[in-house]
């Protein structure tokens, strides 16, 4: 839930984890966010971007180093606080959307968080303008598109007022047209957003900031004009130039 | 289109007749439910040789399918598992019961066959009660009327849960059918030989999909009880049910109709 923390909304240091004893994921990452950043975090596929986005929201508490999500630490007595802060925006929108119609999973987060139901029904409405699907409202879920999909998970999100917002593959699957408005939705959110893609001219266009991982590693992290256009880097790393700067 | 996307269509149709905006999809869940489980308790509790004001009791179920826009044949499609086995259940009755208790003309009738004849119409009476509520109240509607009346959270919850994966299961099993089929073109059905994999193959896929569904369910606050908005009660909630239970009342004990 927003809570009108800013500055520095999160802070990794010295994180490492591995699922097994000799496979390390991730290895001595550092790393901090701030309040309205867009980060995006790229890779090749397997280095851990995934595992990365769901130690921040706590999916899984055994790593090593110093997690803070808005000032709490990433543990089991935190968990409901960090998920206060924290929204996440599953890669496959089926997973995250499991009730009737749209309007009853977007309304599930501030209920499940104890609002009146006035609180909620301004949240649900609210949510669902600000990804423009107001009029989809009474839909039932498996009803629609994949871009439609996608807009709704974002809503169910967006409805708990977050201040930090993950984004997993959030283009995937999507036709250019939905992409596009995508785009659009994403830059209009003022939260800190991190949004993990493989999609380099999606992230071009939606975050300011890139961190780039490697064999578990922070490889580079900075303006992702700068990083997105080191062909050499890219190419090292598993990675190619987004389209738009392919000759 | 092969059984699984038959079945998940079905189940998609249903879920479609639950979310329609019809006066009887408003009312209240609650009133709903226990209308259906007393219309269910009465017409059961009628004796085995009383068939006119059983047969006075299918105004309901008529009432429901013409009022509520809903499809006879369509109904008994979806019920068509349940529906033998419900008329099966007093086809004995006639080897057991030969008192002749009447005649119809010259033909006399016996006991076993009236016993037969109310035991089917009662199941099937039964069957189309529960078609009526499942095709007008959504799930979570249901098992937010179960809570009212304190159904235990963890089993409002399950069987929330249930229905989602049921849901989710049954799309994994579509996609690896149809996998498999789209590169066995010309075989018929599954070769036995991948019948293990195929099934180790969908749990696993399901238990993956069920856990991330799980995992956003915790995301967003999920302690374990499901919170549903409050429905507000208006004066049809309440009239529909008790019209309903008073004319029940009327032919079950008033013994206008015999």
């Amino acid at each position: 839930m927003h809570t009108g923390v800013s500055g520095e909304l999160l802070k990794i240091e010295h994180l490492s984890f591995a699922y097994e004893k000799d496979e390390q994921v991730l290895n001595d990452i550092n790393f901090v966010a701030h309040d309205g950043e867009s980060i995006g975090i790229i890779g090749a596929n397997g280095i851990g971007k995934s595992t990365l986005m769901k130690l921040l929201v706590g999916l899984n508490l055994n790593y090593k180093g110093t997690l803070e999500v808005a000032g709490h630490s990433v543990n089991k007595k935190n968990l409901n606080h960090v998920r206060e802060h924290i929204g996440y925006v599953f890669q496959d929108s089926d997973s995250q959307l499991f009730l009737s119609t749209i309007e009853d999973d977007v309304a599930f987060g501030p209920q499940n968080y104890g609002l009146s139901d006035e609180e909620v029904e301004k949240r649900v409405a609210e949510a669902l303008e600000k990804v423009h699907i107001t009029e989809l409202r009474k839909k039932h879920t498996y009803k629609l598109s994949g871009g439609e999909k996608k807009l709704a998970s974002i809503a169910t999100i967006l409805a708990m007022e977050p201040d930090i917002i993950i984004m997993d593959e959030p283009s995937i699957a999507l036709d250019p047209r939905n992409r596009k408005n995508l785009i659009k939705i994403l830059n209009e959110i003022k939260s800190l957003k991190l949004i993990t893609s493989h999609d380099l001219d999606f992230i071009m266009d939606t975050c300011e900031r890139t961190v780039l991982l490697d064999d578990g590693h922070i490889i580079a992290d900075g303006p992702s004009t700068d990083i997105l256009s080191n062909e050499a880097l890219l190419t090292r790393h598993g990675l190619e130039l987004p389209l738009r700067l392919q000759k | 289109m092969n059984s699984i996307e038959k079945n998940i269509n079905e189940l998609n149709k249903l879920q479609n007749l639950q979310q329609r905006s019809h006066w009887m999809n408003e009312l209240h869940p609650l009133g709903k439910l226990l209308l259906s489980v007393l219309y269910i308790f009465i017409v059961v509790s009628f004796d085995k040789y009383k068939v006119v004001p059983l047969i006075v009791m299918s105004v309901y179920p008529f009432f429901g399918f013409i009022a509520g826009e809903l499809s006879f044949k369509e109904g008994i499609y979806r019920m068509r598992l349940i529906l033998p086995l419900v008329l099966f259940v007093g086809i004995f009755n006639p080897f057991f019961d030969k008192q002749i208790v009447g005649m119809i003309g010259s033909v006399p009738v016996t006991g076993g066959v009236l016993s037969m004849f109310t035991v089917m119409l009662k199941g099937f009476y039964s069957v189309l009660a529960v078609y009526i509520l499942i095709a007008t109240t959504s799930i979570d509607d249901i098992c937010y009327a179960l809570r009212i009346l304190h159904l235990p959270k963890v089993l409002a919850i399950v069987i929330l849960l249930i229905y989602r994966y049921f849901g989710i299961m049954a799309i994994e099993a579509d996609r690896i059918m149809t996998a498999y089929k789209l590169r066995a073109p010309h075989q018929n059905g599954i070769h036995y030989k991948a019948w293990g994999t195929l099934v180790g193959q969908w749990l696993l896929r399901s238990m993956d999909r069920a856990e991330n569904v799980y995992e956003s369910m915790l995301l967003r606050g999920f302690t374990g009880d499901f919170r549903i908005r409050k429905k507000k009660v208006r004066i049809a909630d309440i009239l529909y049910p008790i019209i309903w239970l008073l004319a029940f009342a009327f032919v079950r004990y008033s013994g206008f109709f015999g």
